[in-house]
């Protein structure tokens, strides 16, 4: 019980996240991260089968987060491709980055504008720190595409950011005497 | 280097899947464009941040899933699978693991039905079916105390050097439970299968209710301490004589007495502790200023509580509750009341303070207090 206590503590931030972006209800996103670990529980026996658990428990994730959309919605998507995704890319600290809230904005809507796929691939390498080899297994396409995607999505962030001959914090600040 | 190399080799670094190769081309790049650092900076700013959830969420979420877990298996049904087994194709021996989910429902489902017919067609034997049947055991030991939750949803407590004990049927009819020790108990309502828990002396009938039962062996007497709804309690040697507590009521029953009881149990209301002889005494959970709780459950927040108790009790509580051994060489001491709440307090922080109050001397050597006027 103690180790299944600390693999639902390692792994709730990240499911959560992940069906978070797809169902886009913080109650239905735990429900269904319970869900994947009742299952996880129902087959505890037979773990050490599984090749590998991350790309399993996100693989359920994504189907129980799948069936979750097509019962509750009436054209509901059937592949992952064609749902509405909605990374959470959380800073708590815009400060902590130098960064002001505007760019923070800025952020966000480059990245909103992603399409899906691309968005859920940077969340699932970003933010779940998955292999490319592991997201594409979790998102069924190849490891070159999970690549490809995630260049696409850093490059789209670069390009919102302001010009780089703005100099983030300014070297005067930082060494005047106060 | 394109644009579009630039970003590929880049985030190939970024998530640590670049070869050595491209690191080192990418290296090359940025120092021939030192103006690209700022904005990869930047980038790798954000990209190492990732702020995880509170732990007071993950815990929250952890014990809804708990719960959620223990009504699956009373009606399993998984709210987001489909019918059609979505399981991912597990690399090695997929279908395998398949049908041996399969077999597992199928095999609970056996059970369940040889279960129901050895109930109906062997009346008789079904005390040998329950004794028979898988137990679930939780204990704690001295010094440790524990929460638990049944597979109803009923939140127990476990006080030091206590134990509870439940059968694998435990939803069927009757929510059966078998205590000794100390447990504070919110039971989950549920009139069609009451709440029963058994222990030496008296067994306590409940629908949903929160009340402390204390019943540990080497001590005079059982109580149990009301705090809301209602309960009903009858006595092992005397199942026909029913005592039905309101809120704030608590039942002392002695131990001894009980034991060798006969049919005429009466209720002593509580006038003075000398009256210890009477089998049932009914009086009030005890309050304190600025203490939200009753005393009786003091210690499920960690609080040791005395109020108005003879060292020799008190004895008894410090034993378990830090996991030692107190002697008293003299009896004098053992009747001295005192009183008092302990939060966090040590061994010996507890001994000094109790030992301002009152005419005593202490020594701890290890494991062992020793007390003497």
């Amino acid at each position: 019980m103690k180790a299944y206590k600390e693999l639902y503590y390692q792994l709730f931030d990240g499911l959560h996240r992940f069906s978070y972006s797809m169902v886009r209800s913080k109650e239905v996103a735990e429900e269904i991260v319970s869900d994947v670990f009742i299952k996880l529980w129902q087959i505890r026996a037979r773990l050490g089968e599984i090749g590998n658990l991350k790309v399993y428990v996100y693989t359920i994730t994504k189907n129980f987060s799948l069936n979750y959309l097509q019962r509750t919605y009436k054209n509901a998507p059937v592949s992952i491709e064609e749902v509405e995704v909605e990374p959470i890319v959380e800073m708590r600290n815009p400060e902590e980055l130098f960064i002001s809230a505007e760019i923070m904005q800025t952020i966000r809507q480059a990245i909103l504008q992603l399409p899906p796929q691309c968005r859920l691939v940077f969340q699932l390498v970003k933010e779940d720190g998955l292999k490319y080899k592991e997201a594409a297994e979790v998102l069924n396409i190849s490891a070159l595409t999970v690549r490809n995607q995630l260049a696409i999505a850093i490059r789209k962030l670069g390009e919102t950011l302001p010009a780089p001959v703005q100099k983030l914090i300014p070297a005067t600040k930082l060494f005047s005497a106060s | 280097m394109t644009e579009e190399r630039f970003w590929l080799l880049f985030s190939a670094r970024l998530s640590g899947e670049a070869t050595p190769e491209e690191l080192a081309e990418l290296e090359v790049f940025l120092q021939e464009n030192p103006d690209a650092h700022l904005r990869t900076g930047m980038i790798e700013n954000i990209w190492s941040v990732n702020p995880p959830l509170s732990e007071d969420y993950k815990e929250a979420a952890f014990n809804k899933h708990l719960q959620r877990m223990s009504n699956h298996f009373s009606e399993p049904v998984l709210q987001y699978e489909s019918e059609a087994s979505e399981e991912p194709v597990i690399e090695k021996k997929p279908r395998r693991v398949i049908y041996r989910v399969i077999g597992w429902v199928s095999a609970v489902a056996a059970a369940c039905v040889l279960g129901w017919y050895a109930y109906c067609y062997f009346p008789f034997a079904s005390e040998d079916v329950n004794t028979a049947q898988a137990q679930n055991t939780v204990s704690t030991k001295k010094g440790s105390k524990s929460k638990i939750q049944l597979p109803d949803g009923t939140q127990v407590w476990l006080n030091a050097d206590s134990k509870i004990t439940y059968n694998e049927n435990f939803q069927d009819k009757l929510r059966e439970v078998q205590l000794s020790g100390e447990a504070f108990f919110d039971v989950v309502r549920d009139e069609s299968r009451p709440f029963i828990i058994h222990t030496n002396v008296i067994d306590v009938k409940v629908l949903g209710t929160a009340f402390n039962v204390r019943s540990y062996a080497d001590e005079k007497n059982t109580e149990t301490s009301l705090i809301r709804g209602s309960v009903e309690i009858t006595l092992r040697n005397n199942p026909d004589k029913k005592i039905i507590l309101k809120p704030n009521d608590k039942l002392i029953v002695d131990n001894t007495e009980a034991k060798a009881e006969t049919a005429s149990a009466d209720i002593a209301p509580d006038k003075h502790r000398s009256n210890r002889s009477s089998l049932l005494t009914l009086r009030k959970v005890s309050f304190k200023e600025n203490e939200s709780g009753a005393l009786e459950t003091l210690w499920v927040k960690n609080k040791l509580a005395f109020d108005k108790e003879p060292m020799e009790d008190i004895a008894l509580k410090i034993e378990r509750w830090y996991d030692v051994k107190v002697i008293m060489p003299d009896d004098r001491i053992r009747k001295t009341e005192y009183s008092g709440i302990f939060e966090n307090e040590n061994l010996e922080q507890l001994m000094e303070a109790l030992q301002l109050t009152g005419n005593f001397h202490y020594r701890i050597n290890k494991k062992e207090v020793t007390i003497w006027p």
